[in-house]
């Protein structure tokens, strides 16, 4: 009865989790960019939710300088162009495997928010702010392609790719570029005036959507990226596992439900001279249901805060790889949402046990006591 | 002397766990080394990354908790158990210290080592800790 009870809790907690924590990455990871669209080029569509969701590094440019009209938009508000750039894996002249994203600082939006919130912090030559999972301390250098930069901020965790980049100013790629071919083992090209994606900030009451429709259509070649959309993407992928977890939560609810009635019944037949003997002594019947009652909801929260304490350590332990694994970006909801989460699993499995537990109470209060004793039913 | 069938139980789930301390960072959830990937001297000699040395540290604490069950499962009175029990939980503890201070394991995010060989040394050395704790404190 336990283990039925830790299986519907766990499964149901583990589905919520899930999706919570896909929901509050990209809710961590959109609040971080600030932006409402992001215009990339459409042929590069897939590998950009890839360096915002999961943060694999990637380098690509637009075909041409047509991004210059976006600002022109009616409703942008702010535009602001971005440089995506992967770095060597493996190599002596890199740190690793990461996604630098060169900003220009007077038009940026995404770093410039979180310089205002550290103002001890600016962002000079060859300075780098980086995600919450680079490695190396403030203070400390980092090599991209053989040119070296200073690591002075490090970004809050949003468990989306942002925690793989590093941010570094425009004119500072530009000059990594242009050193690669002699101090880096391949040769970097970052074509002049080009850039790999332009984030966009919306005027307040503007429709994101009215406005990445005008944008495909005044800049041909280009597609928009949305919270929403990217949302959509997450729920498409996480769609198979979260379908399987809930899937298999109703699965052994709808099982559960008729043998917890038989278990608890077969018990309570055991026990029916030992609650004869109570009534004899002066327990009410009401008291004797109230017990099984009691017993089986104490069996339902039992299972249930086994199984979500179980469900809960994996979960976190192993969080980085099941977001690897399921290309999702992760993070740990709040507190407050996982107690949501574990309370709502364990109210289904005190719910089934109140269930499970009515049929013997209904048995208990058709017997009599005096029959019982008499019979000898053990 | 008393033989407590239920310490064997406790002496076989930790000879258990040992295995699967020794089993996790090179078959189970294997380190970087195991996929192929070491450090590189300038030299060209291939040395193993961090989580190779907290692999080997875990394999000795490994063989040490299997040894502790093998003592309790020879020898179950209350002494050995609380002993046992003692001894337990300190290598419970080195379980989830060699891991993430002693040693540590690689610093990318993305390697195997951090996203799978560390939750799950994390998580059985905590068992470890449970069942070392149980040890000390399990009324006669």
């Amino acid at each position: 009865m336990v283990l039925s009870f830790a299986i519907i809790a766990g499964t149901l907690f583990s589905a919520q989790y899930l999706a919570g924590g896909a929901r509050q990455s990209l809710e961590n990871g959109m609040n971080m960019m600030g932006a409402d669209i992001m215009v990339v080029p459409d042929k590069y569509a897939a590998a950009s939710q890839a360096v915002i969701l999961t943060g694999e590094p990637t380098t690509f440019f637009f075909n041409d300088t047509g991004f210059e009209k976006i600002s022109q938009i009616p409703g942008v508000a702010k535009a602001s162009p971005e440089i995506y750039v992967a770095t060597l894996y493996g190599q002596a002249c890199c740190a690793g495997p990461v996604q630098i994203i060169a900003i220009d600082p007077n038009r940026d939006f995404t770093i410039a928010t979180w310089l205002k919130e550290n103002p001890g912090v600016t962002l000079g030559k060859d300075d780098i702010i980086v995600g919450s999972a680079i490695t190396g301390d403030i203070g400390s250098d980092l090599l991209f392609y053989g040119h070296t930069f200073h690591i002075v901020g490090r970004l809050a965790r949003t468990g989306m790719g942002l925690d793989m980049a590093v941010f570094t100013r425009i004119e500072d790629a530009y000059t990594m570029a242009n050193e690669s071919g002699v101090k880096a083992v391949r040769k970097l090209t970052i074509p002049q005036g080009m850039v790999s994606a332009v984030l966009i900030r919306t005027e307040p009451g503007s429709s994101p959507a009215g406005i990445a429709d005008e944008i495909k259509q005044r800049v041909p070649g280009t597609k928009t990226l949305t919270p929403n959309g990217l949302l959509s993407t997450i729920a498409g992928q996480l769609g198979g596992i979260t379908s399987f977890l809930y899937g298999s939560t109703i699965a052994v609810t709808l099982i559960s439900i008729p043998l917890l009635g038989s278990i608890s019944a077969m018990v309570a037949h055991e026990k029916k001279k030992e609650n004869a003997i109570l009534q004899a002594l002066g327990a009410t019947k009401s008291f004797i249901v109230k017990l099984i009652m009691v017993e089986s909801f104490s069996l339902a929260s039992i299972g249930a805060l086994t199984g979500i304490g179980i469900a809960a350590l994996i979960l976190i332990g192993f969080q980085d790889y099941i977001a690897f694994t399921l290309k999702i970006p992760f993070a740990i909801p709040s507190p407050l949402t996982i107690l949501v989460y574990a309370g709502s699993a364990l109210l289904l499995s005190v719910v089934i046990g109140g269930i499970a537990s009515l049929y013997p109470a209904y048995l208990i209060t058709r017997s009599e006591p005096y029959e019982t004793m008499r019979k000898g039913e053990s | 002397m008393s033989i407590d069938k239920t310490v064997n139980v406790y002496g076989a789930l930790l000879v258990l766990l040992g295995i699967i301390i020794i089993l996790t960072p090179w078959i189970i959830f294997p380190v970087c080394e195991m996929e192929g990937s070491y450090v590189v001297t300038a030299a060209g000699a291939k040395l193993p990354m961090t989580c190779g040395w907290t692999a080997r540290a875990e394999t000795g604490i490994g063989a040490l908790i299997v040894i502790a069950g093998g003592l309790l499962i020879a020898r179950s009175t209350r002494e050995t158990r609380q002993a046992v029990g003692i001894f337990t939980i300190a290598m419970g503890a080195l379980v989830i210290l060699f891991p993430t201070l002693l040693i540590g394991m690689c610093k990318v995010a993305t390697h195997p080592c951090r996203m799978t060989t560390l939750p799950a040394l994390e998580i059985l050395g905590v068992i470890v800790i449970i069942v070392g704790g149980y040890l000390v404190w399990k009324p006669e």
